[in-house]
C-alpha cells in the first residue's frame, strides 16, 4: 500500500511542479476607453526570477493588480499555481508575498512587530510564527534594529523591513514591485543578493524594475511589454539577439574631420555616429567586422585613434529599440 | 483578526497626534473652559462675609439682633426652633445659605482694629434705636466692585445689606405700631402683617439636579472631542484599501478577508476612542468638577455609545471612494468643528444657536452627531427619567447603523486601480 501511494504521489508532484507559478491568457482590462491590458499572455515558472518590464503606464501595474485579484478584469483568465485566483482564493493568497514599491509598514509599530503582524495574516499561531520572524529579521539584516520603529531607519533599512515585511511567511511566489527605489548601492546589492537567495530556496519571484542592468543580473527571464500588451519574452541574451542594434563603439580622437565623420555615418552597420571634438560615438548593428572596418575609416582619414573601447548591447537597448525613446507619463 | 485587532490598537495608542487631538485637545479646552469661565457660577453664588460684630449696650439693646445674626451665620439658635402641638422641639429651621462669617467684640475700637488688620470685610453694630448698621473696608468695597477678584462678594454683600435693610425696616415698624398699640402683638392680624411685609426666594431644584451654567460647554466639548475620534477609523479603513495605501495593498492581497480586518480596527479603534473619551471625561467630572447629574456608570454608557458613533462615521468617511487620506482627516476635522458650532461649543451665541435649531428645527439638532452626544450627557443631568438619554443612545445608534451600511455599500464597490 505504502509503495503504492508513493508511486503515485511522484506523477502528481511532477505534474505540481510543471504547472506555471502564474498563467494569464489573452487578459484584456479596460478603464473606460483606454485599453490596459491589451490580450496579454504571461507564463512564469515555477521556480525563476521573472523580469516584468515596461516603460510607465505599459499595464505592468494592472497587469499584477490583476493577478493578485486586486483588479476586476474584462476578459481572460488568471490562474496561480494552477488554480483560479480571485479575491477569496485564501489557498492561493497564503502562497503569495508582495513587496511594493511603496514601504508597507506601520510606522508606529517596531520593526519585530511590523513583521510579527504581515506574518500572523499568513501564520496565525504564534508559536508557528516567532521562528519565521527571526528567520526573516536575520535575511533582512535588521537584527540590531528590532526596537526601532520606521521613523528612526535609514532608507535602505526601510526598504529591507519592507522585504521582510513581505517574505517571512516564506510565500512560494514573490511580487517585487522596484524594491530597490531609492536605496544606496550596498542595499541595493544586499536587496538583489536576497532575492537569489529565495529563489535558490524555491520561491518563483517576479520582479519589476526601472533598473536594467538589475533585471539582466537576477532574472532567468524577462517580459517586455508596452501599451498592454506583450513585446519580447526571453533571456537577457534572447532578447538581445532580437534586436537590431550590436555594440556601440566610442574611441577617443582629437582630430576628425567632418569629412571622416561623414565616412564613418555612411558605413552600412553604423545607426548613429555622434563626435564631441574628443570622443567618437558610435551605435552599430549587428555585425561580426564592424570594429575593424571602422577603424580602417579612421585610419584611411590619418585620425590618431586614441583610447577605444567596445560595448555590447545591453537591456537598455533592447528596451529603448522596442519600446521607443519617447518620453512617457 | 485578534492581531489585527492588537496591532490596530498600538497602533492607535501610539500615534501621537490621535492622542492630542483625543485625550490633550479637550483636556486643554476643558482646562481653559475652567479657568476662563469657571469663575461664573462662582460669582452668582453667596460666599460668607466676614465681619466683626460689636455686642455694646446698643446691640444688647436690640431686640432680636443675635438671633438675626446666629441665622446669617448659618446656625440654628433655639428661637429659630419651631413647636410641635405637645410643646416639643419637632423640626430644625433650615438656616439656609451662610452670609456671615461673625467675630463678637466688645467694641467698636475693636471691630475697626479687626477691619485695619484685615481679619474682617467690615463690621456691624447697632445705633441708639436697635438699627443694625454695616460698615465696610476701604479694600472689601474696592473688591466687591471688582468682580474679578473675589467672585461672589457683591452678591453677598448685597443680599446682606438687603437682609439688614429688612430686619431694620420691620423691628422699625414693631417698634412704631407698638408704642401706638401695645396690645397689638395678640392679635393674628398684626403677626399676619409682619409676615406678609417679609419676603424671599428660596431656591427649589425641580430638574434631577441642580443646573450649572458652564456644564452644557463641556458636554459639547465631548461631542466636538467624539468626533475628532472619526480619525481613527478613517486611518483604519484607509489602511486596509490598497488603492489608498501600500499597506492596504499588502494586507488586501493577505488571505486574512478586508471585512474581519475592518472589524479587527473596528473593535480597536472603538476600544481607544473609549478609553481617550473616558479620560476626556473623567477629567471633565473630577477635574473640572462637572457634573453628570450623579449618574457617571450612565456616563460611561454615553461615552460607549457616543465612540460607537463617531467610529461608524469615521468608517463612512473613511470608504468615500477617490479621496486622498490627508483630504478626509480634513474633512473629518471641519466637520467636528462646524457640528459643534450648533451644538453650542462656542458660547453663548452658539448656545443659542444650538437652542434656536432645537425648537425651530428638531431634526436638524437630531441628525446632528455633536448635539446628540451633547445632549446625552445634558439628559443625565437635567432628566429625572432616564428616557431623554435612551431616547438619544437610540438615535446615535440608529445613526451609527445609517453611516456603517453607507461605508460598506462604498468598500464593497470600489475596485482597486493602482498598486
Amino acid at each position: 500500500m505504502a509503495s503504492e501511494t508513493n508511486t503515485n504521489a511522484q506523477p502528481i508532484q511532477a505534474a505540481q511542479a510543471t504547472v506555471p507559478a502564474v498563467h494569464v491568457s489573452q487578459l484584456v482590462k479596460r478603464y473606460g476607453d483606454m485599453v490596459a491590458l491589451d490580450y496579454f499572455d504571461l507564463d512564469v515558472k515555477q521556480g525563476e526570477i521573472f523580469g516584468l518590464l515596461g516603460p510607465n503606464g505599459s499595464g505592468k501595474t494592472t497587469a499584477i493588480n490583476c493577478i493578485l485579484a486586486l483588479l476586476t478584469y474584462d476578459k481572460g483568465t488568471v490562474r496561480v499555481f494552477g488554480e483560479p485566483m480571485t479575491p477569496t482564493s485564501y489557498a492561493l493568497k497564503r502562497r503569495i508575498g508582495i513587496v511594493p514599491q511603496n514601504v508597507a509598514v506601520f510606522n508606529e509599530l517596531t520593526v519585530t512587530e511590523n513583521i510579527d503582524y504581515f506574518c500572523s495574516l499568513y501564520v496565525p499561531k504564534k508559536a508557528d510564527r516567532a521562528p519565521l520572524v527571526e528567520e526573516a529579521i536575520e535575511f533582512a539584516g535588521l537584527q540590531d534594529f528590532r526596537k526601532f520603529r520606521p521613523g528612526k531607519l535609514s532608507g535602505g533599512l526601510l526598504r529591507r523591513l519592507n522585504i521582510a515585511c513581505g517574505i517571512a511567511h516564506k510565500p512560494d511566489l514573490i511580487f517585487f514591485d522596484e524594491p530597490t527605489v531609492a536605496v544606496d548601492p550596498q542595499s541595493r546589492n544586499a536587496i538583489l543578493e536576497g532575492i537569489q537567495k529565495l529563489n535558490k530556496a524555491g520561491a518563483t519571484v517576479i520582479y519589476t524594475s526601472h533598473y536594467m542592468e538589475e533585471v539582466e543580473q537576477i532574472c532567468d527571464r524577462i517580459l517586455i511589454m508596452d501599451h498592454g500588451r506583450h513585446l519580447a519574452l526571453g533571456t537577457a541574451d534572447e532578447l538581445k539577439a532580437m534586436i537590431d542594434t550590436g555594440e556601440r563603439i566610442t574611441i577617443e580622437t582629437l582630430d576628425l574631420t567632418d569629412e571622416t565623420l561623414a565616412a564613418v555615418r555612411a558605413l552600412a552597420f553604423v545607426i548613429e555616429a555622434s563626435y564631441d571634438g574628443r570622443e567618437l560615438e558610435v551605435r552599430c548593428r549587428r555585425g561580426e567586422h564592424n570594429l575593424v572596418d571602422l577603424i580602417g575609416v579612421l585610419r584611411t582619414s590619418g585620425a590618431n585613434i586614441g583610447h577605444l573601447t567596445s560595448r555590447p548591447p545591453s537591456l537598455n537597448d533592447v528596451f529603448l529599440e522596442l519600446t521607443g525613446k519617447a518620453l512617457r507619463d | 483578526m485578534w492581531s489585527t485587532f492588537i496591532v490596530t490598537l498600538k497602533a492607535n495608542l501610539r500615534d501621537k497626534s490621535s492622542l492630542f487631538w483625543l485625550i490633550v485637545f479637550p483636556i486643554a479646552l476643558a482646562t481653559m473652559f475652567n479657568g476662563v469661565f469657571g469663575n461664573l457660577d462662582q460669582a452668582m453664588s453667596i460666599t460668607p462675609v466676614s465681619v466683626a460684630v460689636v455686642e455694646d449696650t446698643n446691640w444688647t439693646n436690640a431686640i432680636g439682633a443675635d438671633t438675626l445674626i446666629t441665622a446669617l451665620s448659618g446656625k440654628s439658635s433655639d428661637t429659630s426652633k419651631t413647636h410641635d402641638d405637645n410643646g416639643t422641639n419637632a423640626v430644625n429651621i433650615d438656616p439656609g445659605v451662610t452670609l456671615l462669617n461673625a467675630t463678637k467684640v466688645d467694641s467698636t475700637l475693636q471691630a475697626r482694629e479687626l477691619v485695619s488688620q484685615g481679619k474682617t470685610d467690615g463690621y456691624l453694630k447697632a445705633d441708639d434705636d436697635g438699627r443694625i448698621e454695616l460698615t465696610l473696608s476701604d479694600d472689601t468695597v474696592t473688591v466687591a466692585n471688582n468682580g474679578t477678584q473675589e467672585a461672589g462678594l457683591d452678591v453677598s454683600l448685597s443680599a446682606l445689606d438687603n437682609v439688614l435693610d429688612q430686619y431694620n425696616r420691620t423691628s422699625a415698624t414693631v417698634k412704631s405700631v407698638l408704642e401706638d398699640n401695645p396690645t397689638a402683638p395678640i392679635t393674628r392680624t398684626f403677626w399676619n402683617g409682619i409676615n406678609a411685609s417679609m419676603n424671599a426666594t428660596k431656591e427649589v431644584t425641580l430638574t434631577n439636579f441642580k443646573p450649572s451654567v458652564m456644564a452644557r460647554y463641556y458636554y459639547a466639548l465631548m461631542g466636538m472631542a467624539c468626533l475628532v475620534a472619526m480619525s481613527y477609523m478613517i486611518h483604519t479603513v484607509t489602511t486596509a484599501q490598497a488603492n489608498l495605501s501600500a499597506l492596504g495593498i499588502r494586507r488586501t492581497v493577505a488571505p486574512l478577508g478586508r471585512a474581519k480586518q475592518l472589524v479587527a480596527g473596528f473593535l480597536a479603534g472603538w476600544l481607544c476612542s473609549c478609553v481617550c473619551l473616558l479620560v476626556a471625561l473623567a477629567y471633565i467630572r473630577y477635574g473640572c468638577g462637572i457634573e453628570v447629574g450623579g449618574r457617571e456608570p450612565a456616563a460611561v454608557i454615553a461615552v460607549v455609545v457616543a465612540s460607537f458613533m463617531t467610529c461608524a462615521f469615521g468608517t463612512m468617511i473613511g470608504a468615500i471612494p477617490k479621496l486622498t487620506t490627508g483630504v478626509k482627516q480634513g474633512m473629518a476635522t471641519a466637520i467636528a468643528c462646524s457640528l459643534s458650532l450648533f451644538s453650542g461649543l462656542y458660547g453663548g451665541f452658539a448656545m443659542e444657536l444650538s437652542d434656536l435649531i432645537s425648537r425651530k428645527a428638531p431634526l436638524l439638532a437630531a441628525i446632528n452627531p455633536a448635539q446628540q452626544v451633547t445632549d446625552l450627557f445634558y439628559s443625565l443631568m437635567y432628566y429625572d427619567s432616564y428616557q431623554p438619554f435612551i431616547r438619544t443612545c437610540a438615535i446615535l445608534l440608529a445613526m451609527s447603523t445609517v453611516f456603517l451600511a453607507a461605508g460598506v455599500i462604498m468598500l464593497r464597490r470600489q475596485r482597486y486601480e493602482h498598486l
